[in-house]
Order: structure tokens, then sequence, then C-alpha cells
């Protein structure tokens, strides 16, 4: 574990943007064969020291060592050429080409007259995977690889430039619990070849699974690091936020009500891609309970959303909504009857970010603040102050752009503007996605104090901390089809898990329960 | 202490900026520029740049007689800038000014002379008439766009020259005049609106197009509707989601844009022509496009946007005939503006896209 010497030391390194200072003499050093965890809040500053590290951005001050000599990169090739390699959080491959051709873009193998080497390049490819066990079919096209093995075609590139030190940036937001195991496996190999790898995250669970050593940033500085042995996720926690924090919101017992304030009978949609995204679904919400809906995204969970919300038309089945039932629906109608929908995509459904954040909270609530034609514009804006103080909506005032809010803030404003009407059912979408620890725990208090109130509460959401934190029934999504209604207490993650992969080996039971659920809908 | 002053005091100024000077910013710049490159150009033509911008101005603004025609070429352009504003504002692109003002002018151009009421009836039904035919014209586009999500930019274009033939045959064979020219019969006095200078046409209708200004501002600011518009413009995904009738209200929209248009065609038959002339208009529906943008689609901004591009139309005759310059000199000027202005917002939408870009790994910095 301790085998090497330090690779990297960044001194007091501090980058300052206008007038936030984003990281503030951050100080880190990586041993050679560690896997070094950064973690800290959305904003910590943990990507800006990375894209330092990366030459992405240049620093206002402090020093950077590789191996011993001083380095200064300008632009990411001198940092590849240096032997450091990153994976980004979004992906930037190219998906038409194939994983050969992806791997080798921009250092590209060369026969004569300049051409291609492409035999080459898939001989390269292959190899290069046996070595680190991480196989992927050169000739495939990107576009056609499920997320996991795309982030394997990422790290083989970085690899492929004989990149001594990775640097993964929230590298398992998109896996599935099974693929983040393999990476963690990768992870290893890669460590145990004397690569150090850098692992940019906020999920205090994985930290302490896979890294030798922590550093935690917060407000652009390193705190402290520690190494792995005897630190709790409640210490790490703590830490991140600057107080301690409760991962988990406390809630009491459901007691659902009767009524199924939200049901959905056969339901099927076509997606983006004329593929059938939801296939013959069927579930119910009951009055104060949480239902969680957990997925791999893209398994037709925002088909699925966007249908009960009125944004997408089904094939076929009913939506009823405090019994209102209605096979063509618009969003209008459906927030009449009592909807609150909170979306996943707060930039382009759920906000105008270049709007002021009164005018984000006034939109769909028109009705309250208008006389005739007229808008009162400013009993607008003084609601909007009560929701921000209401809400703790941090940095806001009535008059501030959307956009310049944390995400943790925008997701409150979504909140503050839905839940304070009239609804009787609440979905949420991926509520703690892009939102900070602190806000994170703000927002489920939030979703279970809907719950106590009475409200069926429907929260969709591809990460499985956060269904588990939350949820009194967990409904798994796989392929557009709802393959198990489980009660959260008498299930595990390690289950849930291997249901969202597909790997259900209790098929049958699952078809099971679909069928309880349906023939539950017809008394 | 001080520095929290300090920082306060450059917040405040930062405000001010805000809030003043940065919206008037580009349009100023893109007219400096536009007036730098237009140097060269005379330069290169053996023209003394100074000498002929001193002129232009002189012919545009000195004196009644020069302003009058001034305010009088600024009036259309009042009328199709607040119509381009006033759709752009809702993520709308009504290009269709010209086409819908043709049908306003044919419409207030028919009312005029053919049905014979008191000026005080007369007028008004002219007017409201020019307003229908703009909206029904503009309807066409909407309709496509909102049932058939056909790109409205495209109808739009398509629709200009058909207004322009369907008038021209009306105007040369179904209601012609008597006469050499295409025209239909001059309108009766009581549809005149009445002029208020000797040296031009410049008549009352630039009243009713500062009522227009005025109307349009309240409706953006104070009303539902024109709240609803703007959030329909900035993201309609959202506006959608929020349960706003997205097609509903990008119909109504696009008629009162169109609306608006038709009325440039009833100020210039009732006020400017007193006949509907066959091909009267020298492009007031495609500078209004301009005017817009310069105007960064706010009603006041349209006012002076109209003044300056109608002064410099008024300035270039006064060049060509004392100096010899061609006015189309003006027209290249006015060109380079509408090339800065759109090479502005595609920087600026760059710039916002790389920070956005360099902002979204981590959320918020």
């Amino acid at each position: 574990m301790d085998a090497g010497g330090d690779v990297i030391v960044m001194n007091q390194i501090t980058k300052r943007f206008d007038d936030v200072v984003a990281v503030h003499d951050a100080s880190l050093t990586v041993r050679a064969g560690e896997i070094h965890a950064l973690v800290g809040e959305n904003g910590a500053g943990k990507t800006t020291l990375m894209n330092i590290l990366y030459g992405l951005l240049p620093r206002d001050s402090g020093d950077i060592r590789l191996r011993g000599e001083p380095v200064n990169f300008v632009g990411p090739a001198q940092a590849i050429a240096a032997g450091i390699g990153m994976v980004h959080q979004h992906f930037k491959l190219a998906p038409s080409f194939t994983v050969a051709e992806n791997i080798i873009l921009g250092a590209e193998p060369r026969k004569s007259l300049d051409r291609i080497d492409r035999a080459k390049a898939e001989r390269d490819t292959a190899e290069l995977g046996r070595r680190f066990g991480l196989e992927v079919d050169p000739r495939a096209s990107v576009s056609a690889l499920p997320v996991g093995l795309r982030q394997r075609v990422e790290i083989l590139k970085a690899l492929y430039r004989d990149a001594g030190i990775m640097i993964l940036d929230e590298p398992t937001a998109v896996l599935t619990p099974q693929e983040t195991r393999e990476l963690f496996a990768t992870m290893r190999r890669l460590a145990e070849h004397g690569r150090s790898i850098i692992f940019i995250t906020h999920k205090l669970r994985e930290v302490l699974a896979v890294s030798d050593r922590i550093s935690v940033m917060r407000h652009g500085r390193i705190l402290s690091t520690e190494p792995n042995q005897g630190v709790t996720a409640h210490h790490l926690a703590s830490l991140m936020v600057g107080r301690s924090v409760l991962l988990r919101v406390h809630k009491t017992k459901a007691r659902p009500t009767e009524d199924k304030l939200l049901s959905v009978e056969s339901l099927t949609a076509i997606g983006d891609r004329d593929e059938t995204a939801v296939a013959d679904v069927s579930f119910f919400v009951r009055g104060a309970e949480i239902v969680g809906l957990a997925g791999v995204q893209g398994n037709g969970q925002d088909e699925l959303v966007q249908c009960i919300a009125g944004m997408r038309r089904p094939v076929s089945g009913r939506i009823g909504i405090c019994g209102a039932v209605s096979e063509h629906a618009n969003p209008r109608s459906r927030r009449a009857s009592g909807l609150a929908y909170i979306p996943a995509d707060r930039e382009h459904v759920g906000l105008s970010l270049s709007s002021q954040v009164w005018e984000n909270l006034t939109v769909g609530r028109l009705p309250e603040f208008s006389r005739g034609v007229a808008l009162m514009a400013n009993a607008a804006r003084r609601r909007a102050d009560e929701l921000i103080r209401q809400f703790d909506i941090r940095g806001a005032r009535e008059s501030t752009p959307a956009a310049s809010l944390s995400g943790g803030n925008q997701q409150k404003v979504q909140l503050a503007r839905e839940l304070t009407r009239q609804v009787r059912v609440v979905i949420a979408e991926q509520p703690s996605r892009g939102v900070d620890i602190g806000a994170i725990e703000a927002i489920h208090r939030v979703l279970v104090e809907m719950r106590e109130s009475g409200c069926a509460v429907f929260v969709v959401s591809a990460d499985i901390d956060e269904i588990f934190a939350l949820s009194d029934r967990i409904l798994v999504m796989y392929r557009g089809r709802i393959v198990a209604d489980l009660i959260a207490d008498e299930t595990d993650v390690e289950a849930v898990g291997r249901l969202m992969g597909g790997l259900h080996e209790q098929a049958e039971a699952a078809v099971e329960f679909e069928s309880a659920a349906r023939t539950g809908h017809v008394h | 202490m001080s520095t929290e002053a300090l920082a306060a005091r450059r917040r405040r100024a930062s405000t001010l900026m805000d809030g003043l000077i940065r919206p008037v910013l580009g349009p100023i710049l893109a007219v400096l520029i536009a007036m730098a490159v237009g140097a060269i150009l005379l330069a290169a033509v053996g023209e003394n740049p100074i000498h002929v911008y001193a002129t232009l101005a002189e012919g545009g603004l000195v004196g009644w007689p020069n302003l009058s025609v001034s305010l009088q070429l600024t009036t259309p352009l009042i009328f199709t800038g607040l119509a381009v504003a006033l759709s752009f504002r809702a993520g709308l692109w009504n290009i269709g000014a010209e086409g819908q003002m043709l049908m306003g002018a044919l419409a207030a151009g028919i009312l005029g002379y053919a049905v014979s009421l008191p000026a005080a009836l007369h007028i008004p039904l002219c007017v409201a008439a020019a307003f229908l035919g703009g909206a029904l014209w503009a309807a066409v586009p909407a309709l496509l766009r909102v049932c058939l999500s056909v790109n409205e930019l495209v109808v739009c274009l398509m629709m200009n020259p058909i207004a322009l033939l369907l008038t021209g045959y009306v105007s040369a064979r179904v209601l012609k005049a008597p006469g050499p020219t295409n025209k239909l019969p001059d309108i009766l006095d009581s549809a005149i609106l009445p002029n208020f200078s000797l040296f031009s046409q410049l008549n009352a209708g630039i009243f009713i197009a500062l009522l227009a200004c005025g109307v349009i501002t309240l409706v953006n600011s104070a009303t539902v509707r024109g709240f609803e518009w703007k959030i329909l413009g900035v993201n309609p995904r959202f506006a959608h989601y929020a349960g706003i009738n997205v097609g509903r209200n990008a119909l109504a929209v696009f008629m009162v844009s169109g609306g608006i248009a038709g009325l440039a065609g009833a100020e210039q038959v009732l006020g400017v022509y007193k006949a509907y002339y066959d091909n009267f208009s020298p492009g007031y529906g495609f500078d209004g496009i301009a005017v817009a943008m310069l105007a960064k689609n706010n009603p006041t901004g349209v006012l002076f946007a109209a003044f300056l591009l109608g002064a410099m139309n008024a300035g270039s005759a006064v060049l060509q005939m004392t100096m010899g310059v061609s006015k189309y000199l003006v027209q290249v000027l006015q060109f380079i503006i509408v090339l800065v202005l759109a090479a502005q917002f595609s920087f600026s939408w760059l710039r916002a896209g790389a920070r956005r870009r360099a902002a979204s790994p981590q959320g918020e910095a």
C-alpha cells in the first residue's frame, strides 16, 4: 500500500474566480500506488483542484511537483504527456466511433503514408484490456455500450497514454452497485500495478470501501488527509459539512392510508428513440407513504414520470391522481388535480435559471398573483421572500437569478414552489442530485414531512442510498418494467442492486409482486 | 469593516452597471463598430468619413424639416420593431412582419375608400382592420407551428413574398384604381390620419405608435400574459411543465405581433400615401428585425432604435443629394450593425456555454 514515494505534491494551491476563492491554500500529496479519495460537498473545490493539476485551469499561486520535478501544465496535452489521465464525470467519447478508435484518438498509431494503423490499434486495445482485466470488444461502437463499459473505455484511454496517475471524477455516479464493485476491483488492480488513483466523490460509503487515504475538502481548503483505517462515515461527513449531519433522516414507521392517491395501471409509453420505454407498468402509492423507484438511469423512469406529470402521452394505460383518472392529460390538469412534480432536470424543466428567484417561485402559481389580467408582482416578490426564509434558501433574495444559486438551493426553490401548493401527490425525481450533503438532509426532511401530512410521495432515484434512506416501499425498474415491489425494511441494498442490474433470480417472485400490485388496484 | 464597505460600494456600483449601463453597451458598441468599418469603406472610395458622417447627422437631425422626415421614417419602424420584439421576447421567430404589414395596409386601404363613415369611426375602423389583417396573416405560421411543429422561421419567410404578390394582384387587377399606377382608389378624407408637418408625411400615426409602445410595455411588465410570454421565451419546457398553455400563448403572441405589424401598414396607407400603392414598402418589416435586435426586445429600446434607423435613412437621402454619396452606404452601415449585434449575441452565448461547462463538474462553485 505504502509502496512508493510521493508522486504528486501540490503545495498551497490557490485559485480565484472573480470574487470567489474556489481553492484556498490547498496542499495534497499523492503516493505511488495508492488510491487517494478526495471528498467534499458539491462546490468544495475538488474538481477545480484536479482541473488545475490536469492543466485545464491555471492556478493563481502555489506549486506542483510531479515525481519531485516542478511542473506547470498549460493545457491537458502536457499533463497527459507527463502521465496524468483524467476520467471526467461526463464521458468525453465519440459515440459513433469504435472502442479502439476512441482509445487511440489523438495518439494514433501510424503506418506508411501517415495512415492510421487500425489493426495495431485494435491489437493494442485488446492487449491493454487483457493486461488490466478490462476487456472490451475493440470493434464495438461506443454508442452501443452500456455506461459501465464506456467508463472502462475512458480508463483504457488513459492507460493507453501510459498514465501513471489517474483522476476519476465522481466515477460511480452513473453505475449500478455491481458495476461500482467492478470499478473498485479495477482501481485496486491498477494500484497494484503501481499506478496512483485520485478518486473524487461525495459518497462516503464508497470512500471507505476502496481508498487508502482520504483527503477532505471544504470551502476550497483541504482540511485533513488521513489513512482509511479508523475513520468513520460520520466523522468524514461532519468534516465535509463543518457540523454534525444526520446521514439518514429520522422517520417513524409508515402508516399508509387506504386511498391510492397515485395509481398507474398498465401504462405503456414510447421513448424518444421510438423504443418501448415503459412496458405495461402498474403500481400505486397510498397516502402517507413514501415509495421509492430504484433503477439504473435510462430504464424508463424518466418516461414513466413524464407520463404521470402529463408531459408525455402514453400509448396506453391509465393514470389516476387523487381519483382523477385520465388517459390524456397535460401538466396543467395534473397540477390542478393535486400533483407536485420536482423534476431532476432543474436547468431545462423545473426552473428557468436565467430568471429571478421570484419569477421561478411564481410560475405555475399565477392565479394566486393575478387580479384580472394584472400581475401582482409585488405580492409575488413578497411571498418569494417568505418562501426563501421558510425553506432556508441560502444566498438568495427574490431578485437573485436562479443560476447563481448552488444546486441544493435551486432544489429548495423547486420544493418551495411545488410543496406549498395544495398537493396530495409528490413526485421527487433524483431529489439530491447535484445537491450537497447539508442540503440533502433538509430536502429529505421536507419529503418525510410531506408524508407525515398525508401525501403520497414517490421518489425516483438512481442513488440506492437515497432510495433506502427515504422509502417505505421500493419498486425496482429494469428495461421499462417494474421487476419488484419490496418492503424497504425487509430487503437490502444487495438485493435491490441485483434487481437493478437485471439479475433477478426472483424473476417469478417479481411477477407475483406485480400481479399483486395490479389486483390490489381492482377493488 | 472597511473592506466590507468597499465590497458594498462595489456591489452597488455593479448593480448600477448591470441595471443601466450594461444593457445599452452592446448596441452602442455595435453602432460604433459599424461606423468605424463604414469609415474605412468611405476612405477607400475617396470620401472624407468625418465629413460624410457630419452630413448624415445633419441631414437626419438638424432643423425641423430634416427631423420631421426622420420621424416619418421612424414611425413604421416603431410598429414593426415592436412586433418583432414582442415575438422574439417570447422565443418565437416572427420575421414575417413585412407580409403582415402589407396585409394590414391592404385591409386599411380597402376600408379607407369603400366605407363611408365619420372620421371618429372611420379611422379606428381602418386601424382595427389593419390590426386584424396582420394578425390573421400571422396566424398561418403560428397555427402551422403550434399544430404541426413546422418551423415558423421558414413559414414567415415564405409568407412575405406571398403577401407582396397577393397585394400586388389585388391592387393591379381586382380593385385597381383607374390610371397608370397599380394602386387602390384614394381613401376618403374621413380616413386620413392628420399630417402635422409641411416638410414630410409625418402624421398622427406616430401617436398610435407611441401608444402601442406604452401598451406593450405595460403588458410585458404588469400582466400575467406578459409574464407567461417572458417565461415562454426563456424556457418553453419550464413553461409547459408549470402548466402554461404553450400552444395557445404562442398563437396569441404571434397574432398580436402580426397585428402590430399590420398597424404599420395602416399608418402608411392612412397617413403617408392616402391610398394602397403596390409595393410601397422599402422593407420596413425587415428593418423591424434590426430594430428589435438593437433594442434587445425592450419596447422603450424600440423607440430609440427605430429613431436611429429612421434618422439614418432620412440623412442618407440628404447625403446622396448634397455629396453624391450613395444612400446604399447607409444600408451597409445598418447591415454591419446587425452583424455586430448577431456576433455579440453568439459571443455571449458561447461565453455562457463555456462558463456552464467550467462550472458543471462541480455544480456551482
